[in-house]
């Protein structure tokens, strides 16, 4: 990059070598002699130019190419190593922003401006070095110039910052509207109220580019003014070399030519750095939402698994737990006894806390108090890797991968064979879909399992889940995308593949929840309710109206 | 094979990659931008002004020079005196420069900005007034916002690739090669004959470099997945330990997607510096014949100083050309994107008439409807309700209730049959004067980011502060829309936490009870929702369907026991149709769906 820096000022010098003392330099007879031996210099020194900018940006884009892997790989490995609650805190759509977008702008503008932060110092000092050889006063022109250059460039990028950062909202702005308006596109039409939709989209869109514009045409002023103040500044030095001339200094019009080619050179330098100083903003912004990840304070525990094995009994004394982001407990003293192999369900609302139960079962978050045991041994000291060998989960929101289904299912047990893969699939009523399929286990799905419903979705989690081999199951609401009549062929197959392993049912649907061994109904965070369905009716009243909300009361 | 046929096969060779350059798109995007070709015009005549002035000043500065070596010969008195029309001249030209280039700039950005993102944006979000149901439910929206914002935004480079291409870069370069040949053709050769190469070999890297920016750009799409993908997916990944072979494919897809991007970056990055190259060789070239002509043929310094400058000036529009073929690729992709989406068969509607007040009585007369013809949904179905009656549709997933909603709304065209609303086809009404009989209240809540107030009116935009508030009172909102910081005027949206999903609900209540519709669907649904307010929902809905001819979507048995009419639809097909007692007698498959809910 040097090198070719160097190279790029020295032709010029050469230039005008051939001029003043080639051409100019009268009739001698070994005048061409010199004209082309400087020609030859000239094409060496262009040549190198050539080679080292190549073989400069090969290794720089290698550097900053490697770096940027390893950035993207570090800041994958650590949202995983977060705890569930700093990855919600954050927020994963945020956190996909930082692994991609962010990581991309920094990459890009590094890569942009790593050939500049060296050429363009370079060239432009250089360029002012070889001013000043050829004549001190003159450069000092030049010089005059630059801080007046560089005052503009500063008080512009500041604005057109702001100016970004605002048509950055409206874009965000007019996503969600479009965004809004196709999700509602049902009700839009049957209130027929397309016409006030549009206009929402097209006045953000204007406001867009009306910032756009002001932003560019700021932006725009500092080219042409570099030039004009450069240029004018060249016109000063040529009527003062006239001048200088007339009075007898040493200077040549070889000379003069040379200076308004490095003035050139500079304007060049100064047009790049305007650019560069306009980006380094970019980079300030990525790397400050990426510090976010990479010194997040969130992080689990990395004890090593022991490889346990758990008989599946569960006890959890006073436990309690409060969100980080404080507020009220989402639970608060909860003293459950689940034996090895019971059947249990949880019944409970929307924020009764029955899913934050099922992450501490999970070990995705630990109680703030009172103490949870697997087994009797306290999960505290556990590592969490080992207690989620020992729970099979299948959860609300179905978390399938894109991939065929086969890859999906043995996440839980990779060298199920296909037989096995079939059994649970045949428990979770999903069989026959897949059947009719040409594919079969290789049925691939898209991301975010698109491609199929919301309940087949479910189903498939639910088998999943079926497939690993551990004394304790939870399905976390994932029965909610289910008709009735799917889901008790679901639940009579769940008990028969599954009996003697401990079972905890979490619903809001009171048909799920009354066919266990023992219910506990959940409300704001605390136990309200323990006990077969046949108790719980008559004992406790939050399960009683729950149970006539949903039933009628037609099935007592 | 004779010459002349060589001569044919170069020709259609050439024919060929202009139609590549000139396909369908690129004429389209021609006829896109036709509308603003005064502007741009105006703008292609600022760019003469600059090219004008580009020419006049290395010709003033070549002719200051020739004075100062003139003077080193014969010493004549007031060189400096001589200088200085040159200078002004020059100081003119420069300024007129820097004026007209801050000025095209201006006009530049407001006819991409103004006149042809935001205009194609507005005309996308008016197309997607005119769209099928069918064609959102279909696509995803990221890929909707994809085109109106990214792809427009990737077309209007081509306004720039039309102006610095076809008019700043050939024009100049065209003023230039004449220049140069006016001023001396023997030193204009080498430089032409040269430019030429620059911008082969600068396109030829721009196409080279083409190749591993998409390839980039794909697998970049690829790695934003995957994180989308593990990220949402983090209890799921964690529960099953599934990190290590996340991270194991994350990395491996990584380091493709860097290693095409240091192949696109370098490939770009040198294109310059090859010109610069190129460029020196003109300039020694120039040096070697310029030197030989002063020698022997007594040509003036100056002259040769001038062609020295024009030859310089000959690689701006040269990079340009450059530049602005490699990225009319771009251009073209995201264009075809584009226009794919304006180019969607639009919704016949016939005109909208003035209507009679509906009763209410609707009636399916044999009607066949699938989304996919190779899968038929509903085959033959006919029913009908008579005013005020409630009728319930059950059935298991699946197995169409939500499209009798679909074919009953207009949201979908039904491809055999009649549906009649009062005796009328609805499909000889606009598809408005049938939506404008029905209020709907759906599953899946839709609020839009505005006050509570603009949501619940939404139906009724011309609605009273007083009539909002009375309805939300009847739908038992008002007690916690005045629990809000702002009441009414509170700013809420889809994902607001203010509102919990039941409140959500019972706003959808109010709207759909202060439109006053004829006809009421209601998709009931409350799975999400804690037992007090999921009983406040089921009272609100009772009242919004007094007197109302409803169509309740019945996800729970027991909310419909007394309906008028359940249609217990299987597979596409009513199976069986009655009241709640007749079905559970008949012991069907009614019967088996009720005590399902009761089975172990």
């Amino acid at each position: 990059m040097a090198i070719s820096a160097v190279c790029n000022l020295l032709l010029p010098t050469l230039m005008s070598n051939v001029l003043d003392k080639g051409v100019y330099g009268a009739a001698e007879a070994d005048t061409f002699g010199y004209i082309f031996k400087t020609c030859a210099w000239m094409l060496g020194v262009s040549l190198l130019s050539l080679a080292s900018v190549a073989g400069g940006y090969w290794v720089v884009y290698h550097v900053i190419s490697g770096y940027t892997w390893s950035l993207r790989s570090a800041l994958f490995r650590q949202v995983h190593h977060m705890t569930l609650a700093e990855v919600s805190r954050i927020g994963t759509s945020n956190l996909v922003t930082r692994s991609t977008h962010d990581v991309g702008t920094l990459n890009w503008v590094v890569s942009m401006l790593c050939g500049s932060i060296i050429i363009i110092p370079l060239t432009f000092l250089g360029g002012v070095f070889l001013c000043m050889r050829k004549d001190v006063r003159l450069s000092l022109i030049i010089l005059c110039t630059v801080p007046l250059l560089l005052v503009v460039v500063f008080a512009m990028s500041k604005k057109i910052d702001k100016l970004w950062e605002i048509s950055d909202d409206y874009c965000d702005k007019q996503n969600d509207l479009v965004r809004e308006r196709l999700r509602g596109i049902r009700v839009i039409r049957a209130f027929d109220r397309e016409r006030y939709a549009h206009s929402r989209i097209t006045e953000a869109t204007r406001v867009m580019a009306d910032n756009i514009i002001r932003a560019n045409v700021r932006m725009a002023i500092i080219d042409p003014m570099a030039a004009f103040v450069l240029n004018a500044a060249a016109l000063v030095i040529v009527w003062l070399s006239g001048v200088r001339m007339e009075r007898g200094s040493g200077l040549t019009p070889g000379d003069v030519f040379a200076i308004i080619q490095y003035v050139n050179i500079i304007l060049g330098a100064i047009v790049s750095a305007s650019f560069a100083i306009v980006m380094l903003p970019h980079v300030r912004v990525a790397a400050r939402r990426l510090s976010q990840v990479t010194e997040s304070t969130g992080l689990e525990d990395d004890k090593p698994a022991e490889g346990l094995r758990f008989n599946g009994a569960i006890d959890l004394e006073q436990v309690g737990y409060t969100y980080p982001s404080g507020g009220m407990p989402a639970l608060s003293d909860l003293n459950l006894h689940i034996g090895a192999g019971e059947w249990i369900s949880v019944i409970g609302g929307t924020g009764s806390g029955k899913t934050t139960l099922a992450e501490l079962l999970l070990a995705f978050r630990r109680p703030s108090t009172g103490t949870l045991r697997f087994d009797g041994r306290d999960a505290a000291s556990l590592s969490a890797a080992d207690v989620r060998a020992n729970v099979s989960v299948s959860m609300q929101k179905s978390m399938l991968y894109a991939g065929t289904v086969a890859d999906n299912l043995r996440m839980g047990k990779p060298d199920a064979t296909d037989d096995e893969l079939w059994a649970a699939l045949e428990l979770a009523q999903i069989a026959d879909f897949l059947r009719e399929k040409p594919e079969g286990l290789n049925f691939k799905l898209e991301p975010a399992a698109t491609n199929i419903s919301g309940g087949q979705k479910q189903r498939l989690t639910i088998a999943r889940a079926i497939l690993k081999d551990a004394p304790i199951y939870i399905f976390d609401d994932s029965f909610s995308a289910l008709d009735f009549l799917t889901e008790a062929k679901v639940r009579v197959a769940i008990n028969r593949k599954l009996a003697g392993r401990t079972r905890i049912v979490i619903t809001q649907r009171v048909v799920s929840a009354m066919h266990a061994d023992r219910i506990f109904v959940l409300s704001d965070g605390a136990l309200v309710g323990a006990g077969t369905h046949a108790e719980l009716l008559e004992h406790c009243d939050i399960y009683r109206e729950i149970y006539l909300s949903q039933t009628g009361g037609g099935a007592a | 094979m004779s010459a002349q046929t060589k001569n044919e096969a170069a020709k259609q060779g050439v024919k060929k990659e202009k139609r590549r350059l000139f396909d369908a798109t690129g004429k389209r995007l021609v006829r896109e931008i036709r509308p603003l070709r005064g502007w741009i015009a105006f703008s292609a005549f600022l760019c003469l002004i600059l090219i004008g002035c580009a020419v006049a000043a290395p010709e003033l500065l070549g002719g200051l020079v020739d004075k100062l070596y003139a003077w080193t010969k014969n010493k004549t008195p007031g060189l400096a005196r001589s200088l200085l029309p040159g200078l002004g001249m020059l100081l003119g030209v420069y300024a007129v420069q820097a004026i007209v280039t801050y000025g095209n700039s201006y006009l530049l950005n407001n006819i991409v900005s103004r006149y042809f993102c935001a205009e194609l944006r507005i005309r996308l979000s008016e197309k997607l007034r005119r769209l099928p149901v069918s064609y959102v439910d279909q696509t995803p929206a990221g890929d909707v916002i994809d085109r109106m914002m990214e792809d427009v935004g990737n077309m209007a480079d081509s306004i720039y690739g039309i102006v610095e291409i076809l008019l700043t870069g050939f024009l100049q370069m065209i003023v230039i090669a004449v220049i140069l040949f006016a001023t001396d053709w023997r030193m204009a050769i080498p430089v032409v004959l040269l430019s030429p190469l620059s911008v082969l070999l600068s396109a030829k890297m721009a196409t080279l470099g083409e190749k591993h920016w998409d390839k980039h750009f794909n697998l970049g799409g690829e790695l934003t997945a995957l994180a989308e993908e593990a990220y949402t997916n983090y209890p799921a990944t964690k529960a099953f330990n599934r990190e290590a072979y996340l991270q194991e494919k994350y990395d491996e897809l990584s380091l493709r997607h860097q290693r095409n991007g240091i192949f696109g970056n370098f490939l770009s990055s040198i294109v310059q510096p090859v010109i610069v190259f190129v460029d020196a060789l003109a300039y020694i070239a120039v040096a070697l014949l310029g030197g030989w002509l002063i020698v022997h043929r007594g040509l003036s310094i100056g002259t040769v100083v001038t062609v020295i400058f024009f030859a310089r000036q000959l690689s701006a529009p040269l990079e340009r050309i450059a530049f602005g073929l490699s990225f009319i690729q771009h251009v073209k992709s995201a264009a075809k994107r584009v226009f794919t989406l304006l180019d969607l068969p639009e919704e016949e509607d016939p005109t909208e008439t003035a209507q009679a007040p509906t009763k209410g009585r609707v009636e399916f007369r044999n009607v066949d409807f699938s989304y996919d013809p190779k899968k038929p949904l509903i085959r033959n179905l006919s029913f009908s309700v008579h005013p005020g009656q409630k009728v319930a549709i059950v059935g298991p997933t699946g197995a169409g209730k939500t499209t009798i909603v679909n074919l009953l709304m207009r949201f979908y065209d039904i491809q055999k049959g009649q549906i009649l609303i009062d005796g009328e086809d609805i499909s000889k009404l606009s598809r408005a004067d049938t939506r404008r009989r029905f209020a709907m209240v759906l599953q899946d809540t839709w609020l839009f980011k505005g006050t509570v107030a603009e949501n619940v009116a939404y139906g009724s935009p011309e609605a009273t502060r007083e009539e909002i508030e009375r309805a939300c009172d009847l739908a038992y909102c008002d007690h916690f829309i005045r629990r809000l910081p702002q009441g009414y005027d509170s700013v809420i949206s889809e994902d607001s936490t203010a509102v919990s999903s039941g409140q959500k609900q019972l706003l959808t209540i109010a709207r759909a009870l202060l439109a006053d519709r004829s006809l009421l669907i209601l998709d009931e649904a409350t799975s999400n929702v804690d037992t007090r307010t999921e009983l406040l929902i089921q009272k609100a809905m009772d009242r919004l369907m007094g007197g109302r001819t409803c169509f309740v979507i019945a996800h729970r048995l027991s909310t419909i026991v007394d309906a008028d009419c359940i249609l217990v639809i299987r597979d596409g097909q009513i199976v069986e149709q009655g009241t709640h007692r007749a079905l559970l007698d008949r012991k069907g498959f009614y019967y088996e769906l009720f005590n399902s809910q009761y089975k172990i």
